[in-house]
């Protein structure tokens, strides 16, 4: 074990010679080491997502320094893919400050219009937990970090300002969280359903559809309601997980839970 | 430009404005063309000229003082106003300049108008006294080097004055630091001087000067310009003497109340005397406006070259201030009274005793044996 | 001067947080100081109740300012306990390198600004420009420089990217070179020395009593390290020793943070030579869908009182920066804990001010606190 050395018996105060020397060789080592170039970089004429900086390794024996980087996985704003959004909602239930919303954009489809997140600035707190959420990987954050505005309004990125965001070909975080195998399914309560296709109809990823059904229930000889009864069935497979399907049921009949 | 040219170049100025106006209107040209006007108004403008120069020297002295210690910690200081941000300090000037002065409550208002307006004014007159060139007359005085001392040591009483009216706890403890202090640094700074007047023989300044031509009085005198630098620091309230405005625990020390143009008062008299100190210093020991004679002479024979090698000197000193700044923190009170007590008074009479020692056997062992022309 | 109250704070240059020190004064001499908290309380630890258990990590940064990973793996870890998780160890040893490098880059800043309070500013431009290699190393791997929310329950978000460890190894070699730097500029100014030596003694005894931990404790000449004593995470593999000191002044404490620098220097070492060559993953392998997602499963909560998740209960305890810092995380079985409760080490630091601040100079106060390391985001949380 080491012990961290203490005063070493003499007082300094009784020293004779006001004893600077060491100190003062010591900053003017500095100062000759950055009469070359100071560690600062002049921020609005030099940045440090610059290429030259960008390939610099931040420690160069001998030279001063303080000269970083900026890697590809920095968490600066937000860029939204629209055309591969699938408005599950996943990042605006994710983000802690819930500064997320989604809104509508104009799509294709003008009876289903399609919701995409409008991201709050002035709330956010780059968590990066919205990106995280994405099942798409369409909402990613980039190297950009300048945001200042005059007007608080200008914080609100519209989903459009996100995808032009997007457009313009930023380093975006190339790490993805690899999220468990979940085990949970969407699962029905069959007397409950009522089949009435809002579950379908606003599955993000439309993996949900309307069949046929036996039901179970019914005892021989008993007389079947006259309308054809349709149970929602999820493909597993396509299902992000998104729990629309379980917000948007009239009666509460679907539920998260293992496969039996 | 020698004093000397400097005063013809007023004495023409203020001819030329005075005739400008009679032409205009005849009936005074002969009552104001008299040779005693032209006199006061070339005095006037040659106040006027020797205001806006030391005023100038101070602000490119804290750009100096920026640039520096940005080197020495590692950045650049200021860069964007102007060249090298040369004209940062103006802005800032102006800035303050438009400022509003606010005035605590209860603050006693002849003190705390009259405390910074005082502090600056007899800040300014010091560079009536101290010679820059060969020809300037004002630092002739046979007692110029006795009157500089004395406006200099003015500074506590009225630090200590707008200390007490800004009614601020953090301004008056700044103001009674100030006060205690002084006492630490005049003493040394009056004996480390002592010597040199020894050495040299008189208390006017040019001669101090003039007779540091065939060697320097630093070589001699080392022991005696450590004491002065340290005492100087202590008067200038610089790093790691600043006890009276130490940020750390009284906000802003004794201008914590004061704001706008009276803030730049301070700031500007803060550095007119570390501009003042520097040239003490480069007058006292370093030679002033003089070359070592083995330098040779077309050095010192273009125009404006007394004031050229006087300013870089004083620019390198002031260096050696921040330099120190960069690298050593802040003393306490007590501590900085016993450095100035226990350390520097008896280096400084050693200094003394030395150079009375030397002017006995007309004798300086550093540059080998040099008839000393004083005493 | 008769006596009088001075407040040193909320606005004031010594107390860089948000706290105001209230000090009776005769003349130069403190006679008596009443530290006041709280202007800083954002209500973590009632905000962490209705949070998901990894969207509380996002509050952990904010808890300490500049020691977040410390505050996230001490939340991280009594949660863990809590809800049964035990994390990879790659995972593990990824949680000691940062906190380690958080560990460097917390002393940086104390150093910088405990040297700042002694009226020396070149010292705080060079510590906060070794810091700064600090944060782009946290950068490179976590993508933000100050609150990272790099830990979760299970594991670690991302491995570091390739290429890390060189990278990290000569930001270490320059700072292996900076210390000296720092103590040529500190130790070896007389003024520094007679400023600091004898200055604030709090002796081992007076530490017990007030609860102070961390480096005032082990300048105070008692081996007390959580690392050591009360290993958590791997810090059992690896080789370090505890910094100590004997003066329990704040020389003794610049001294022990110096050495705690340079020791974790030499645990980064061996933690990045056990990266190179442990490839792992990063998260548990049998943690359930809902706590590896960074929000919780949406629709029906009850859903998972159905499934019925163990309780649980976790404390840890943490040898973070400014001390000793613990947590303890009720799990009942819900989306979100049902209390979190924190420790901090600064506000039992700073709460016994009086005893380490009484009978010295007004000019002493900022050096002294300074030599505490006060983090106020953490003592108010």
């Amino acid at each position: 074990m080491t012990e961290a050395k203490t005063s070493d018996g003499e007082n300094a105060a009784d020293n004779p010679i006001l004893y600077v020397a060491r100190p003062m060789a010591t900053a003017a080592r500095q100062f000759a080491k950055s009469l070359r170039r100071p560690s600062t970089i002049v921020y609005p004429y030099e940045r440090l997502e610059d290429p030259r900086f960008r390939d610099q390794v931040a420690v160069e024996p001998g030279r001063p320094i303080g000269v970083g980087q900026v890697w590809d996985n920095y968490r600066g704003v937000h860029a939204l893919n629209i055309a591969t959004c699938i408005s599950c909602n996943l990042c605006a239930f994710s983000c802690p400050d819930i500064c997320i919303e989604m809104v509508t954009v104009p799509g294709d489809d003008p009876k289903h219009p399609k919701k995409c997140p409008q991201i709050d600035y002035g709330k956010c707190s780059y968590c990066g937990f919205c990106s995280d959420a994405c099942p798409e990987g369409c909402l990613t954050m980039t190297t950009r970090y300048e945001l200042s505005t005059p007007h608080r309004a200008e914080m609100v990125y519209s989903p459009q300002k996100l995808n032009e965001v997007f457009r313009s070909k930023l380093p975006m975080n190339p790490i993805r969280l690899e999220l468990p195998e979940n085990e949970d399914r969407i699962l029905l309560d069959p007397p409950l359903c009522i089949g009435c296709n809002a579950c379908a109809r606003d599955c993000p990823t439309q993996c949900i559809t309307m069949l046929d059904v036996p039901r179970p229930d019914a005892k021989p000889g008993e007389k079947l309601p006259k309308r054809i009864w349709k149970e929602p069935v999820v493909n597993d497979s396509d299902c992000v997980r998104c729990g629309t399907c379980i917000s948007v049921c009239p009666k509460e009949c679907l539920f998260w839970g293992s496969r039996p | 430009m020698s004093s000397a040219t400097l005063y013809s170049v007023s004495y023409a100025l203020a001819a030329l404005i005075l005739n400008v106006i009679g032409f205009i209107i005849p009936p005074i040209r002969a009552p104001i063309t008299n040779v005693d006007v032209v006199t006061v108004l070339a005095v006037l403008i040659f106040g006027a000229l020797l205001l806006a120069a030391s005023m100038l020297n101070t602000i490119l002295l804290i750009w100096w003082e920026r640039k520096l210690l940005g080197r020495f910690m590692d950045r650049r200081g200021a860069m964007h106003v102007g060249f090298a941000g040369l004209l940062q300090n103006f802005a800032d000037g102006f800035k303050l300049f438009r400022k509003n002065t606010f005035q605590p409550a209860e603050a006693d208002t002849l003190g705390f108008y009259s405390g910074p307006t005082a502090y600056m004014v007899t800040s300014m007159i010091l560079f009536g006294i101290l010679p820059i060139s060969s020809g300037w007359n004002s630092g002739s005085l046979p007692l110029s080097l006795l009157l500089a001392l004395a406006i200099f040591s003015f500074a506590p009483l009225f630090i200590f004055v707008s200390a007490w009216s800004s009614n601020n706890k953090y301004s008056l403890m700044g103001g009674m630091r100030s006060a205690a202090q002084m006492i630490a640094y005049e003493v040394p700074i009056l004996l480390a001087v002592v010597s040199v007047v020894i050495l040299s023989g008189s208390f006017s300044l040019t001669t101090i000067v003039y007779e540091q031509q065939n060697y320097w009085f630093w070589g001699p005198l080392v022991v005696a310009l450590i004491v002065f630098v340290a005492a100087m620091l202590a008067e200038m309230e610089r790093i790691p003497f600043d006890l009276p405005e130490a940020e750390a625990e009284l906000v802003e020390g004794w201008n914590t109340e004061y704001g706008g143009m009276l803030f730049a008062f301070f700031m500007l008299a803060d550095y007119l005397r570390a501009l003042v100190g520097s040239i003490l210093v480069v007058l006292l020991f370093l030679g002033g406006w003089t070359l070592p004679t083995w330098v040779p002479s077309a050095a010192t024979s273009f125009p404006l070259a007394g004031i050229l090698w006087f300013m870089l000197k004083t620019y390198l000193v002031f260096g050696l201030f921040v330099w120190v700044r960069a690298s050593l923190p802040r003393v306490r009170t007590d501590q900085l009274l016993r450095v100035g007590w226990n350390r520097m008074i008896p280096l400084a009479l050693l200094s003394v005793f030395l150079a009375a020692a030397l002017v006995t056997v007309r004798c300086v062992p550093v540059f080998g044996c040099v008839p000393s022309a004083g005493a | 001067m008769s006596e009088m109250w001075i407040n040193m704070g909320p606005q004031h240059p010594m107390t860089h947080g948000l706290w105001n020190l209230r000090v009776k004064i005769d003349g130069e001499m403190v006679l008596d100081v009443d530290p006041e908290m709280g202007y800083l309380h954002r209500g973590i630890e009632k905000i962490s109740e209705d949070r998901h258990y990894n969207e509380v990590i996002t509050l952990m940064d904010r808890c300490c300012y500049v020691a977040g990973f410390a505050w996230e793996h001490l939340y991280i870890l009594a949660a863990e306990q809590a809800l049964h998780i035990r994390p990879p160890e790659r995972a593990e040893y990824l949680r000691v390198m940062s906190d380690e490098f958080q560990r460097i880059g917390s002393h940086l800043m104390w150093y910088a600004a405990f040297v700042q309070d002694l009226g020396l500013m070149s010292p705080f431009l060079y510590g906060m420009r070794d810091r700064d290699l600090v944060l782009d190393l946290f950068q490179a791997y976590t993508g933000a420089r100050l609150t990272y929310e790099y830990m979760r329950v299970g594991g670690v978000r991302n491995d570091v990217p390739p290429g890390f460890t060189d990278r990290a190894r000569k930001v270490l070699d320059w700072l292996d070179d900076r210390y000296r730097e720092y103590d040529a500029l500190c130790m070896g100014s007389t003024i520094f020395r007679e400023r600091c030596d004898d200055l604030g003694i709090l002796k081992a005894n007076d530490c017990v009593a007030h609860g102070v931990t961390g480096p005032m404790l082990r300048a105070a000449g008692v081996r007390r390290d959580l690392r050591k004593d009360r290993p958590y995470a791997v810090y059992k593999q690896i080789d370090f020793d505890v910094a100590q000191a004997d003066a329990a002044d704040v020389t003794a404490r610049y001294l022990v943070r110096m050495e705690e620098m340079r020791q974790s220097n030499r645990i980064l070492r061996q933690v990045l030579d056990w990266l190179d060559h442990h490839p792992g993953p990063m998260m548990a392998d049998n943690l359930p869908r809902w706590l590896g997602a960074p929000y919780a499963p949406i629709g029906n909560e009850g859903y998972l009182l159905k499934r019925s998740y163990p309780k649980g209960t976790g404390f840890s305890a943490v040898e973070e920066p400014h001390g000793e810092a613990c947590a303890y995380v009720v799990n009942e079985g819900a989306l979100h804990p049902y209390r979190v409760k924190f420790r901090s080490p600064v506000f039992s630091n700073i709460s016994a001010a009086r005893q380490y601040l009484v009978g010295y100079h007004v000019a002493d106060i900022p050096p002294i606190m300074g030599s505490v390391d006060v983090c106020v985001g953490e003592v108010d949380r």
